[in-house]
């Protein structure tokens, strides 16, 4: 009876597919999500559902010419519902799901494939304008405003001579007002970064000695709260980002959870604090991060340095014998979550009990 | 032979046969009894006391009592009859011993039976518990499958009323939108009937109007643009942010490196750096920097280039004496002992530094290229073509893409081929 008090996984509706899912995304205020991937041709496609009565109800298939990798709807308005996506040819694009034929907003950003896409400023959350960032293989991270055409409006690239390393994932934080905003990259070996945009500067790096399959801040338009980081071989960071200590950076707590890769982490839009992994042996495990009683402390030489909290494991569940590399929570619904996994699956869940944790 | 026991008394009813047998002063068990339905046998070594019976008797049934120095039989007959004596009378010995075999082979299947009767029984009674427990973990199974399928219901049914309601929202948004427009088209239709009112020229008028109402549109839809301008900051001034990745001593990442063996490599490196061998006493009066094997190898490598060899196997000797764990010092030597034709010294000094280029790392890739070539190159001027291939191999196994070393593998091929022909 303890074990069903915690909060379970049901699965409610999945669709098998016929071709490679990459990036699967709720479209906002509906019931309607996004899958987009790759064919066997190697076109790029983006086929929109509808969740209808535990199934779902394929509306609109719409095929490009490159495999499309990652999509996101973060710098678009919530009137306009625009989908901004990478593919594998390095281009970024701004569609109208109501006339896709033509992108909104089209550039060739990176030389290779664009292997993360994040937006900020759009759906009524947060200040400021909206943005794009992406991370390419070509070792670039480049944030792009749709209304600047062509160039991008910052450019973290490696300096002259230094040998490249994919960056794998990007995300936007910090966004609380206007000026102010950072974007995070991971990177194939271990790299973490954080750029702050306003002063246009390297803020903090780190390394985790594994490639960082995905960041995330629990929220992006407060002041950056947590972060968190996950890589290979099944380890996870959660960084407490409130208290930057000038030497060690930021506390950080890490955990171990699964033998394999940790493909994505998205935390709940209703509750910070928890948040789901997706690892490489289609499990799914559903976090709780507890707060220590101080966040910050005063170290030997009198400076802040913060205090790393603890993890708690809500629940875990097996739904696929691929990895799930995608994940997306639905902001309408609280518990509603979308996941895609390398079997050619997109499957719906619902996670119970969320209002108890 | 045994001793016969004769001193036995029996009666009869018309069901039974009662059979008293007086063993007095021994010792009976049960297992001195033998019994089937035609044959009774007491067997007290060195005692015997056997009987074929009249006729069969129920022998499952039939007891026998052991106490007071009495064995007392009851024995059940199969057939209600009042039997004429207790044995059968006239049985000879043949008939005897094939009543006793078979008596024998009788309990002996007897025996089988029970235990196979046993058996099933016990197969029986494991099955059933079996399926005991499967029911039980069954229904518990079922009881935490329904509180689950109820979760999952209750779930669904809230999602499908809140797809409802985002339907009813969007078609509601839909309504009130085309609702807005059409009101602003009133307004403007309004607004250019008033204008037309106002201004009562002629043709030019009207089309002045026209535009006039044209450009109120624009005018207006380009005022609502510049107030959500307003409400965005303007596009960030472009800025470049240049970065460096962390270094590693290795330029690679966890997953594609070979760490055991690099920390290996470095752990080996820092030890040869560190160790000074003997003969320090020799040494005091050398200068400082003489007893330095860095500066030493230095100085060899410049007496090498300036084509000074035996001083530079001088410089190389002294270092080796001072540090004799560092791998470069033996490889320069060996390109010395090339250069001044003392082949084997070559061959020796580059499997020397060989052996300290263990383990091989990418690192220290070169410079076992190096080795093998030099190594090489000794064998074959010393004509042993077979030895200097090997090595070649060797080092073009390392680096495929040296143009170099595979133009003199395939001259030492066709110098090999070439020799094994003439002879």
């Amino acid at each position: 009876a303890a074990g069903l008090d915690r909060p379970q996984v049901v699965s409610h509706a999945q669709q098998a597919l016929n071709y490679t899912l990459f990036d699967c995304k709720w479209v906002p205020r509906s019931a309607r999500l996004l899958c987009l991937g790759s064919t066997a041709r190697g076109s790029g496609l983006l086929q929109l559902y509808e969740l209808r009565g535990g199934r779902l109800a394929l509306l609109r298939e719409i095929e490009k010419a490159k495999p499309l990798k990652c999509g996101t709807f973060g710098a678009t308005s919530l009137q306009q519902r625009y989908f901004a996506t990478g593919d594998f040819g390095g281009n970024l694009n701004i569609w109208n799901l109501e006339a896709p034929e033509i992108p909104v907003y089209s550039v060739k950003g990176h030389k290779e494939i664009i292997n993360s896409i994040d937006g900020v400023g759009g759906l009524g959350i947060g200040e400021g304008a909206p943005e794009i960032v992406t991370g390419s293989r070509d070792g670039t991270v480049k944030v792009w405003d749709p209304r600047q055409k062509d160039t991008p409006v910052a450019n973290m690239e490696p300096v002259q001579g230094e040998s490249k390393r994919d960056c794998w994932t990007v995300a936007f934080g910090n966004a609380y007002n206007q000026e102010e905003r950072v974007v995070c990259a991971g990177y194939d070996n271990g790299d973490i970064k954080l750029f702050d945009l306003k002063t246009m500067s390297l803020q903090w790096e780190t390394n985790i000695k594994n490639g960082v399959c995905s960041v995330e801040f629990d929220r992006k338009d407060v002041n950056m709260n947590k972060l968190v980081a996950t890589s290979l071989e099944g380890k996870f960071h959660v960084f407490d980002m409130r208290t930057q200590h000038p030497t060690k950076g930021f506390a950080s707590v890490s955990e171990k959870a699964q033998k394999s890769t940790i493909w994505q982490v998205r935390h709940l839009p209703q509750n910070r604090d928890v948040f789901m992994t997706s690892g490489g042996a289609g499990s799914l495990h559903l976090w709780k991060y507890e707060y220590p009683s101080q966040r910050s402390k005063k170290d030997s030489e009198g400076a802040e340095m913060g205090v790393a909290g603890s993890l708690s494991l809500l629940q875990n569940v097996t739904l696929s014998t691929q990895p799930i590399s995608s994940l997306d929570w639905s902001p309408d619904k609280k518990g509603l979550c979308v996941c895609g996994a390398f079997d050619q699956t997109v499957r719906v869940l619902i996670v119970t009990k969320l209002n108890k944790v | 032979m045994p001793v016969w026991l004769r001193e036995h008394r029996w009666w009869q009813t018309a069901s039974a046969v009662y059979l008293s047998l007086p063993v007095r002063c021994l010792r009976v068990t049960a297992a001195n009894i033998f019994c089937t339905d035609r044959y009774l046998k007491v067997s007290i070594p060195p005692f015997l006391f056997e009987a074929i019976l009249y006729a069969p008797i129920d022998d499952i049934n039939s007891t026998a009592k052991i106490g007071n120095g009495m064995i007392f039989f009851t024995l059940y007959k199969k057939e209600t009859a009042m039997w004429d004596s207790l044995t059968l009378a006239n049985a000879n010995k043949e008939k005897l011993q094939y009543l006793r075999e078979n008596a024998v082979l009788k309990a002996h299947e007897k025996a089988k039976e029970e235990t196979e009767a046993k058996k099933v029984t016990k197969q029986e009674h494991k099955k059933y518990a079996l399926e005991a427990t499967m029911k039980l973990e069954e229904t518990e199974r079922k009881r935490i499958e329904d509180l689950k399928e109820k979760e999952r219901q209750k779930v669904t049914k809230e999602l499908e009323l809140w797809t409802k309601q985002q339907d009813a929202a969007e078609k509601h948004n839909r309504v009130q939108k085309e609702g807005e427009l059409h009101q602003e088209v009133e307004q403007l239709k309004e607004k250019k009937k008033e204008k037309i009112k106002k201004t009562r020229i002629p043709n030019e008028g009207t089309s002045e109007t026209r535009i006039k109402a044209t450009k109120g549109r624009g005018s207006y839809s380009m005022f609502s643009e510049n107030l959500k301008e307003e409400q965005l900051p303007a596009p960030r001034s472009t800025a470049t942010i240049k970065i460096n990745f962390t270094s590693r001593v290795f330029p690679t990442a966890l997953r594609e490196s070979r760490v055991a063996e690099e920390e290996e490599w470095l752990r080996k490196q820092a030890e040869a750096r560190r160790t000074i061998s003997d003969d320090l006493s020799e040494l005091e009066d050398l200068k400082e920097e003489e007893k330095n094997p860095d500066w030493l190898k230095d100085k060899g490598n410049k007496m090498f280039a300036t084509g000074n060899y035996l001083a530079a196997v001088n410089a190389y000797n002294l270092a080796v004496r001072l540090n004799n764990k560092l791998p470069l010092l033996y490889l320069n030597r060996a390109a010395c002992h090339l250069k001044l034709r003392n082949l084997h010294k070559a061959i020796e000094d580059s499997s020397k530094a060989l052996e300290l280029l263990t383990p091989p790392v990418p690192d220290n890739e070169n410079a076992r290229i190096k080795a093998y070539v030099r190594r090489g190159t000794a064998f074959c001027q010393l004509e042993l073509y077979a030895e200097g291939l090997q090595d070649y191999e060797a080092a073009l196994k390392i680096d495929p893409k040296n143009k170099n070393i595979e133009k003199d593998a395939e001259k030492i091929r066709h110098l090999i081929q070439g020799t094994t022909q003439d002879s």
